[in-house]
């Protein structure tokens, strides 16, 4: 007994490097670990990481951030959308690192502070069953999720959390917040389901429970890469746009500074832009990356955004949203 | 001087258990409800939540109602009745209430189904098929506890069928309402299950404070306050009922009782029986087609996340059983304060989990701690500040059970509390307290909701791989990490069974 104890303990006490660094990150991990252990590989540095799930999306590591803000843990901060790094920033968390392997990242996509750059992006798209709906009547708008003749057909995500809260937060800034409460209330009045995850709602469209959902691109690639008879479309090419949300490299104020730099280097590089869309269709922000089968942010209308302004959008609106959710 | 010492020690073993409940369960939460805004409360003003908590007491009663007529019968037959294989049965029908909930939710969804999945009955379902085993496991374990001298006397006059109804059964009841009072205070609490099959619950609205955008820690705690006082007011009823004297828990005794004959009811109730239990594993069966269908144990990589879920359990489980020895014996014997010591471990088990992970972080992510915050201890920590009241309460009943007379002798001879309790208590408990081991380490193994908010970076445990796998990770990997969490909670119970039947021979 006393010696499994002492191997629990050692267990305990052999475990830290000093050579490390220490990400969170809300980019799905089946995509994130293998960039990070390709990092670990050329660097020699061990990348220590605490991954989102899917249902808190992108909050889960940001309010554990939060809450560790008094002896901060994470060195980086690889968020899956713009929004979330501002709260950081707001809370003087973030220490700024104008990055030179981002020279090349477009303008839109990179604060010019240093306080977040962006990486491979993802569009919010409309999935849509093809058995379900034929190709001449194929949604256009987000809009259409509200439609009676898709009525208890369509889903999307819980708004409270992961890239719909940010998608919800661009329509209260582009639509105004009486068109939008007017739009989520449409919603539920039309029997849309309101699913715990995007891929939940990857799942219900692909196994035909509903006819159309509201989710992000790397979503839609799982579904093709599966073989599900879906169709992916970018909604609004007519009006607002698509939305369009780098992934964002934030540094913190960690305890390792230096393997951090290291990182976030990586993170913002041509090669992680290539390997993200290779293996997660995320669309590289480079014009000079391209990847066959991916689109790039540029091939279609996308939706003039404020990031830093979304940030505070989302933090609005999140009262009446909870009321909405009915938590 | 020695003879004032001997006599404190029980004191200040009971003060030490003390400190280290306080340190694992108040200060945390303590620490979370310090941080509340002054406005907090205002929180519980607007209907809404009242409203929610309804609905979560209403889906808790239901699921409880079901595990009662699914327990019930099944506790009955599997631990009294000649069923052939029941043991085997028992263990099978036992194998979902030893995963995390979300895993069967997610085995179900494998299978083919309808939309009723993604419904307060679909919710259910999904709870009676993880917890009713509770209630069966505790009925069971009840009925080979009765007398065996009032079934003899029963035999020589009534048939089987009204010895098991009017002796074997009625004296199960305080383990069936343990049981039942288990089941609600778990499906109250569940967050998983209702988040997958979306179905809105109170747990879900503290999560919304923690787990959105607007990080509202000190909201959640108030928002947890209406649980913790269902969790008061369920304390208070199995405390009146006074389970704790009437039933052994984990088979705790050695003695042979005959088997109740069924008779002409044997082929339906086997038949009953065992369909119940293969019921338990179909979940299972959906995450094994998926995996074998597209080669998930090909694709799979465990990597540490077993080790990372084994070794923090162990050490959790570990102390929580030497702090059960002095705390469960202390309930049993009802020495003063210990009441006290059992509503603190309670308080840790019912409190929501994401509200005590923040809380943990609060207390423990500090440069003087630092070493174990970074480090797998900090699971074991957590672990144990939810888990305290498994070991803690299984102890208790088994001491309750014995007799005090042997300690009172040794106490006249001059023993002491430490050695009494090596000597006689320990000893002549020991196959209990390994039961009560097993028990916490299996509840720590299968832990998600606590882990998954502040496991050190790089070692995640195997149920929280399995959830952020769960992002976009193919559907085959996914199940097939469930299926090596299956696995793994497998052997550890299989291994304590078989560890344990040797104690007994």
């Amino acid at each position: 007994m006393k010696r499994v104890l002492l191997l629990l303990l050692l267990s305990f006490a052999c475990k830290r490097d000093v050579r490390e660094v220490v990400v969170y990150t809300s980019v799905d991990q089946p995509f994130s670990e293998p960039i990070f252990r390709e990092f670990e590989k050329r660097s020699g540095l061990k990348v220590l990481a605490v991954y989102d799930t899917e249902e808190t999306k992108s909050t889960g590591v940001l309010n554990r951030i939060i809450a560790e803000a008094q002896q901060p843990q994470a060195d980086v901060f690889w968020s899956g959308d713009p929004v979330r790094p501002f709260l950081l920033v707001k809370r003087g968390l973030v220490e700024p690192y104008l990055s030179p392997a981002a020279a090349s990242v477009p303008a839109q996509f990179k604060a010019a502070d240093g306080t977040w750059t962006g990486s491979a992006a993802r569009a919010r798209i409309l999935l849509v069953n093809r058995q379900k709906i034929s190709p001449a009547d194929m949604p256009k708008s987000v809009r259409d999720l509200a439609a009676a003749k898709w009525r208890n057909q369509t889903a999307v995500a819980n708004p409270l959390f992961g890239t719909t809260t940010m998608h919800v937060a661009a329509l209260f800034s582009a639509w105004g917040d009486d068109k939008a409460r007017a739009f989520l209330d449409e919603l539920k009045g039309n029997g849309t389901r309101i699913a715990s995850s995007n891929g939940e709602v990857r799942r219900l469209v692909a196994a035909g429970e509903v006819a159309l959902g509201l989710c992000d691109t790397d979503d839609a690639a799982e579904a093709l890469h599966d073989g599900a008879p879906v169709e992916v479309v970018y909604p609004d090419q007519d009006g607002i746009g698509t939305l369009v949300m780098p992934t964002t490299v934030v540094l913190l104020k960690g305890p390792h500074r230096e393997a951090a730099r290291a990182l976030v280097d990586w993170l913002v590089s041509a090669d992680v832009d290539k390997r993200m869309a290779e293996s997660a269709a995320h669309m590289p922000l480079r014009r000079e990356v391209q990847v066959r089968g991916v689109r790039s942010a540029d091939s279609f209308r996308s939706m003039q955004v404020d990031y830093a302004r979304l940030g505070d959008e989302t933090e609005k609106i999140q009262p009446w949203l909870r009321q909405w959710a009915g938590l | 001087m020695g003879g004032t010492l001997k006599r404190a020690q029980e004191h200040l073993a009971l003060a030490v258990a003390g400190v280290v409940l306080c340190a694992l369960v108040l200060l945390p939460l303590v620490g979370v409800v310090a941080e509340a805004p002054s406005g907090a409360l205002a929180t519980l003003v607007s209907p809404r939540p009242w409203l929610l908590l309804l609905r979560s007491c209403a889906l808790a009663a239901v699921v409880t109602a079901c595990a009662l007529a699914v327990g019930l019968p099944l506790g009955l037959l599997l631990g009294r009745a000649d069923v052939p294989g029941r043991r085997a049965a028992l263990l099978l029908h036992a194998l979902p209430a030893f995963l995390p909930p979300f895993i069967v939710a997610l085995g179900w969804f494998n299978l083919p189904h309808g939309n009723a999945l993604f419904s307060f009955a679909g919710a259910v379902c999904v709870e009676t098929a993880v917890f009713a085993p509770i209630l069966t496991i505790l009925v069971a374990v009840g009925v080979r506890g009765v007398d065996p001298s009032l079934e003899e006397a029963g035999r020589l006059t009534a048939s089987p069928w009204k010895v098991a109804t009017r002796i074997v059964l009625p004296a199960a009841w305080p383990a069936a309402a343990l049981g039942a009072l288990l089941v609600f205070a778990l499906s109250l609490s569940e967050l998983g299950v209702p988040l997958f099959l979306r179905v809105r619950v109170y747990p879900a609205a503290v999560f919304a404070r923690l787990g959105s955008i607007d990080f509202a820690p000190g909201e959640a705690a108030v928002l947890a306050l209406p649980m913790l006082a269902i969790a008061a007011a369920l304390l208070l009823v199995e405390r009146r009922i006074g389970v704790r004297r009437s039933f052994a828990v984990l088979g705790l005794r050695s003695e042979e009782r005959p088997l109740l004959a069924l008779g002409r009811h044997r082929t339906t109730a086997t038949i009953a029986c065992w369909l119940a239990a293969a019921a338990s594993v179909v979940p299972l069966l959906g995450l094994a087609i998926r995996t074998l269908r597209d080669g998930g144990f090909a694709q799979v990589e465990i990597g540490a996340s077993a080790w990372n879920s084994v070794v923090p359990a162990a050490l959790a489980a570990s102390v929580l059983t030497v702090v059960g020895i002095v705390t469960g014996r202390a309930v049993a014997r009802d020495r003063p304060g210990s009441r006290l010591l059992d509503a603190l471990a309670v308080l840790g088990f019912v409190t929501p989990a994401a509200v005590l992970g923040v809380g943990i972080i609060t207390v423990w992510n500090r440069p003087s701690t630092a070493v174990l915050y970074r480090s797998l201890a900090i699971l074991a920590v957590g672990f144990a500040a939810r888990y305290a009241v498994i070991p803690s309460r299984a102890i208790a009943v088994a001491i309750a059970q014995g007799s005090a007379h042997l300690e009172e002798a040794a106490a006249v001879h001059g023993a002491g509390f430490l050695r009494r309790m090596r000597r006689i208590v320990v000893p002549l408990h020991w196959r209990a307290i390994s039961g009560a081991w097993l028990l916490a380490f299996v509840f720590c193994l299968r832990d998600l909701e606590t882990a998954v908010l502040f496991y050190p970076p790089g070692s995640a445990p195997l149920t929280v791989r399995i959830l952020t796998m769960e992002a976009n990770g193919a559907a085959a990997i996914v199940a097939a990490l469930s299926l090596a969490q299956c696995g793994l909670v497998a052997a550890a119970v299989a291994l304590g069974a078989w560890l344990l039947s040797g104690a007994l021979r």
